[in-house]
């Protein structure tokens, strides 16, 4: 009983999702590249946290902002 | 296997090899479970960049195509959690020239609506193990589970299915 119906639901799926033709269209390699390129060059989350923290302290305390420039 | 050493020390050249060699496995494996062709390259792309993000928690005494089917699967199950229920009909159904073509085109759609309210995990072991006729072992693998868990998927897939057919008055 379970197994017809299972055999029903494939025979009904496999009519309502035709066979698909399993070969890319284009070279995915220059997109996967580019995905790699584009990860590296994005600013880890720790950049931001030190650019956060040193923010804060400047805000906390300004006197220290010509000290910064004058370091920069 | 100095090839997969190779890439799990993060060496560009030997992961353009293993991408020639996967690729087309990964791909095909994608497009069953997403059934859209542009998805599953942009998924391609998306298994390949987690691959080689991956690489050092890769073991090279392991098969690499089982962990590239693997991540892969994983991919298009976040794209389909994400994906919004299908409404409109996909492009490679014919029109419909007849009445009789134009419920049969009907049926296919409510079916291929009812099998989308179907949740994720369930939706791809039915159509893995009863529309691509995998093995139930590949499947398993693919998904990180056991062949009885994936059985237990297809059961409940198919009796929901047949809940929802029965709902909406579909009797193939």
């Amino acid at each position: 009983m379970i197994k017809d119906d299972q055999e029903q639901i494939r025979s009904i799926l496999k009519k309502a999702f035709p066979p698909v033709d399993a070969v890319p269209r284009r070279d995915l390699w220059l997109a996967v590249l580019r995905k790699l390129d584009q990860r590296a060059a994005a600013t880890p989350w720790y950049d931001w946290a030190m650019a956060a923290l040193l923010a804060g302290l400047l805000v906390i305390f300004p006197k220290f902002i010509p000290v910064l420039f004058y370091h920069l | 296997m100095e090839l997969l050493e190779r890439f799990a020390r993060g060496d560009v050249e030997a992961f353009e090899t293993l991408f020639r060699q996967l690729h087309g496995d990964v791909y095909g494996w994608i497009l069953r479970i997403v059934r859209d062709p542009g998805i599953a390259e942009d998924l391609t792309v998306e298994t390949f960049w987690r691959m080689y993000r991956a690489r050092a928690r890769f073991d090279p005494k392991q098969s690499i195509g089982a962990w590239a089917r693997r991540i892969a699967t994983n991919a298009a199950l976040d794209y389909l959690r994400t994906r919004r229920p299908e409404t409109e009909l996909p492009a490679d159904l014919p029109q419909a020239p007849s009445p009789d073509a134009a419920l049969q085109r009907e049926m296919r759609e409510q079916i291929r609506r009812a099998f989308d309210r179907l949740p994720t995990k369930l939706r791809v072991a039915a159509v893995l193990a009863l529309v691509e006729e995998r093995p139930y072992e590949e499947i398993a693998d693919a998904l990180g589970t056991s062949v009885g868990a994936v059985k237990l998927r297809v059961f409940r897939a198919v009796r929901r299915l047949r809940k929802q057919l029965d709902q909406l008055g579909v009797h193939p």
